[in-house]
């Protein structure tokens, strides 16, 4: 990879100098007068945005992430044809001191940026609506050995981390695990092997070798020894299969068995990043968010069939109902509003509720009385809570940054959203507990309390860097956290608001949501991003119970990254009590099917919040 | 001495082919060929351009062009009744795929569309690697105006490439020599041959891709992204704007307003949708003097994407 991103170097200095030539002919004074104009920056290299897993920020040149530049020269960051949805161009990190940082937008368009950047040192961008594409830049000075890392590098949260920190090293190899799908975790492989080539860096003036980076786990399935009751849907979202152009799929476990049921591929729809879903009340029809499209796509549960497949707005995100009369609220991400839909086969929007000026409300959350919906707004470090009844908004700034997910606590009381990038200046990771009916903020729990971002060292369980989905248990004593680049599930005791534990997951940990345990009490199943193995964590114990495979090796129709991209995660039956509620009402009057009707007729009265 | 008199000649003789072009009908000879930056990104390059009037002789005024590749592509100017004979060459490395030229404005037989069979029915009208392919075009009367052309095939026979760079401007000029424009508050016929300066902005996603014209000295100068325009106060110059991708745009210069073609409703803003284009005639500084005179999309989020540049209007000599 060096020697080839070094002749490309050479050939773009060779582009800029002859494009000069002109300059150099108007020394000639007629020339000189004549031309007047100016040229703007020429870009040197390319990142185009796209909808394809890992290359989110592809170079044309070599199909990587990455580019390297000369300082002086200048990158051009675009969208392409190949992504159906619009982005921002955001930075990421940068050395400290470049000039003009940090690039952003207020709101996802079809932009494009020409940026000339002169600082040696790695540059990192992101799009704040799908924040894990990544791409990035280093600026090379030919004078220095090895790729310029530079010296200490700023977040776009205002915090200045070393080069050589735990927290610049961690985001540094987790950008070659994001955007390399063949070092993602592959559970049928008997190791995780994470090989990087030896190519030398800069950092802080020393060379160290890109392989240092370099790390080997033993891969290890266990079944849980209690079953569960139901079934888990995955959204297996970097899933490829044969006859569609756009990845993902929804990966249904049996968990009495723990077995791999089968698969919706959404082929003749072109389902685009599946990304969250939602049951009706009679658990008849499944609803999908599309989140790097505009659609929303609805299959029936038992025989995977598309009823359904509607545009409801840009980069939709999560979807809900609201209990008491199964509508449909779909957070659009890319916009400022939830769409509220009539449900069923062929669900139909009746109403958009604004959210907010550039909000992006993602992972939404509805109280299990109906009464209150509320949004993480991604964007506008806000949460909003929407009275369901008069529909109207309040808008709480919370200071968070990217607040990505929300979820509450049973009673309906309090809500806690995860901000991906903390709450700056003093938390790097950080939960905001908000209070539903007051429509305040309450204050902030640090998930990264017990981690030194400098040497690395864990002091104690806090250990939860860039935080996603966040459920509150049903018993309303823990939230479960999802934390992508730690790799962590933290455990938020909601009577302390500490985190009392961690637990190990996976690369690109993300979405967690609870199910029912066979003979009482739960589950918590996890998915995550860059592993196809989903997580069960026994929630009477805080341990993991289960690591269960989400590939499916006899499928020849997968054609790409076998049980990858675990985003959305759906456990049926639902746990909350106000949905449940509405199913178990249905029971006993052949409105549910025989699977539906055996799975409630397991649960016990406190899992049916009797 | 001898430097600027010699100087003085090379423009003048520079200059008469554009009024011979003005007086006949002429057949441009051209040879474009599609390369790949070291960006990744594709261009168009000006190969060769020779003009051959009504008696048969030809002018070769290749050297107008910028040597290299840029985006936009070389700006090819003609003058209605003017005729054209575009070939165009395979120079994108490791690739073999077809690529094209698809014109819009101007007349041409269904075997110059530039497309592909599938879309044309009638052949597949591209260029392969060693096999050039020629394209013939008509500046009709009644076809006057700025134009876009592009690829239709690389990669995609439904879109092409166009949004990697393979996109470049046609200018056709009226057979009248004039064109209409506010000047000195007034709608007047101003002469093409007084027009010192053509720029041409694109607006692809949000970034001006720019290109100047110049009549003083006979020259393209690519101008890359969201570029500095300049001129002198009082020259007449004239801008050609033209939309690209997905997103709508609404073009705005400040300091100056010009005239809707064909109207007399005086903008000084408009809308450019994709492939759209428009142009229109100002008098540097009018009424306003010298400076850096703003220019800009001005949807919002593409102002803060960076959409944007100057017009550096300096004080007259």
């Amino acid at each position: 990879m060096n020697t080839f991103k070094m002749t490309h170097i050479a050939g773009a200095i060779f582009v800029a100098l002859s494009s000069l030539s002109i300059n150099a002919k108007a020394d000639n004074v007629s020339l000189d007068e004549a031309i007047l104009s100016v040229p703007g920056l020429m870009p040197s290299a390319t990142l185009e945005m796209t909808d394809i897993p890992g290359l989110w920020f592809k170079d044309p040149v070599d199909g990587d992430a990455l580019v390297v530049i000369k300082p002086g020269q200048a990158v051009q960051i675009k969208m392409s044809e190949e992504t159906r949805s619009q982005h921002t161009i955001t930075s990421l990190l940068w050395p400290v001191g470049a000039r003009d940082f940090p690039v952003d937008q207020e709101k996802p368009s079809d932009a494009s940026i020409t940026k000339g950047l002169n600082t040696p040192g790695l540059y990192v961008f992101t799009c704040k609506v799908h924040p894990y594409m990544f791409g990035a830049v280093i600026v090379d000075d030919p004078e220095s050995k090895g790729l310029d890392i530079g010296s200490e590098l700023e977040l776009v949260t205002g915090v200045k981390v070393p080069a050589d920190s735990d927290i610049a090293k961690k985001l540094l190899r987790t950008f070659f695990v994001v955007t390399t799908p063949s070092l993602w975790r592959d559970y049928r492989e008997p190791e995780w092997k994470v090989n990087l080539p030896d190519i030398p860096l800069n950092i802080k003036g020393q060379t160290i070798s890109l392989s240092a980076l370099s790390m080997t786990m033993p891969n290890k399935l266990l079944t849980p020894k209690t079953p569960g009751v139901g079934e888990v849907w995955v959204n297996t979202q970097f899933e490829m299969i044969q006859g569609k152009k756009k990845p993902g799929t929804a990966t249904r476990i049996d968990v009495a068995t723990w077995k791999l049921v089968n698969k919706v591929k959404g082929i003749k729809e072109e389902m685009n990043h599946p990304h969250n879903m939602w049951p009706d009340n009679t658990y008849r029809h499944i609803y999908q968010t599309q989140w790097f499209d505009k659609r929303l796509l609805t299959f029936e549960r038992a025989s995977g069939k598309v009823t359904s497949n509607i545009e409801v707005g840009e980069s939709p995100s999560h979807v809900l109902t609201r209990p008491e009369d199964d509508l449909l609220y779909v957070a659009i991400n890319g916009g400022e509003q939830v769409v509220k839909m009539t449900g069923g086969a062929t669900p139909s929007a009746i109403k958009s509720i604004n959210t907010g000026p550039h909000t992006s409300p993602h992972g939404h959350f509805i109280t299990d009385d109906g009464k209150y919906l509320v949004t993480p707004n991604a964007l506008a470090s806000s949460v909003s809570v929407i009275d369901l009844n008069s529909e109207v908004n309040t808008e709480i700034p919370t200071g968070g940054v990217i607040p990505i997910a929300v979820w509450g606590t049973p009673d309906g009381q309090r809500a806690y959203a995860a901000n991906l990038l903390g709450t700056p200046p003093q938390l790097l990771s950080s939960l905001t507990v908000i209070d539903i009916p007051g429509k305040k903020k309450l204050s902030d729990i640090n998930l990264a309390a017990d981690y030194d971002p400098v040497s690395g060292a864990i002091s104690g369980e806090a250990y939860g860097l860039l935080p996603i989905q966040t459920p509150v248990s049903p018993d309303g004593k823990y939230v479960l956290t999802a934390n992508t680049l730690s790799a962590s599930v933290t455990i938020v005791d909601t009577a302390a608001h500490k985190v009392i534990k961690s637990l190990a997951c996976e690369p690109g940990c993300h979405g967690i949501h609870f199910g029912m345990k066979k003979g009482g009490g739960y589950y918590a199943y996890v998915g995550s991003k860059f592993a196809n193995d989903l997580i069960i964590i026994d929630m009477d114990k805080l341990e993991v119970a289960g690591r269960v495979l989400l590939a499916d090796s006899h499928d020849a129709s997968i054609v790409a990254h076998n049980g990858m991209g675990g985003q959305g995660i759906l456990p049926l039956p639902l746990v909350e009590h106000g949905h449940l509620k509405e199913t178990l009402k249905l029971a006993g009057k052949k409105q549910l099917s025989a699977d539906v009707e055996g799975w409630l007729q397991q649960l016990t009265k406190e899992q049916k919040g009797l | 001495m001898l430097k600027k008199i010699r100087i003085t000649i090379c423009i003048i003789a520079a200059l008469l082919p554009v009024w011979v072009q003005a007086e006949t009908d002429s057949t441009h000879l051209i040879t474009l060929k599609a390369t790949k930056l070291d960006s990744g990104q594709l261009a168009y390059q000006m190969v060769s351009h020779k003009i051959r009037d009504a008696s048969g002789s030809e002018t070769d005024i290749t050297g107008r062009y910028a040597k290299e590749p840029s985006i936009p592509g070389p700006a090819i100017v003609m003058t209605e009744g003017d005729k054209a004979e575009v070939t165009l060459e395979h120079g994108i490395k490791d690739s073999d795929k077809p690529v094209s030229i698809h014109v819009h404005g101007v007349h041409y037989k269904i075997d110059s569309d530039g497309t592909m069979k599938m879309l044309n029915q009638v052949a597949d009208e591209a260029a392969f690697p060693g096999k050039p392919y020629t394209y013939k075009w008509t500046a009709a009367l009644g076809t006057a105006g700025t134009w876009p052309y592009h690829d239709h095939t690389f990669g995609n026979p439904m879109l092409g490439a166009e949004d990697k760079g393979l996109y470049g401007t046609l200018i056709v000029n009226p057979k009248s020599g004039q064109v209409p424009a506010l000047i000195d508050g007034e709608i007047k016929q101003v002469d093409l041959k007084d027009i010192k300066r053509d720029f041409i902005v694109w607006m692809h996603e949000t970034t001006f891709w720019g290109m100047e014209v110049n009549n003083i000295v006979n020259r393209q100068v690519p101008l890359w992204t969201n570029p500095t325009l300049g001129a002198r106060e009082g020259e007449l110059v004239r801008f050609h704007v033209i939309g690209l991708g997905t997103a709508f745009h609404t073009f705005h210069l400040h300091g100056h307003r010009w005239i809707q073609p064909g109207t007399s409703h005086i903008l000084d803003t408009f809308n450019v949708g994709p492939i759209q284009r428009e142009s229109f005639v100002i008098k540097a500084g009018e009424g306003v003097g010298p400076g850096e005179w703003h220019y800009h999309c001005h949807v919002l989020q593409h102002m803060q994407s960076g959409m944007m540049g100057a017009f550096r209007v300096v004080a007259a000599k």
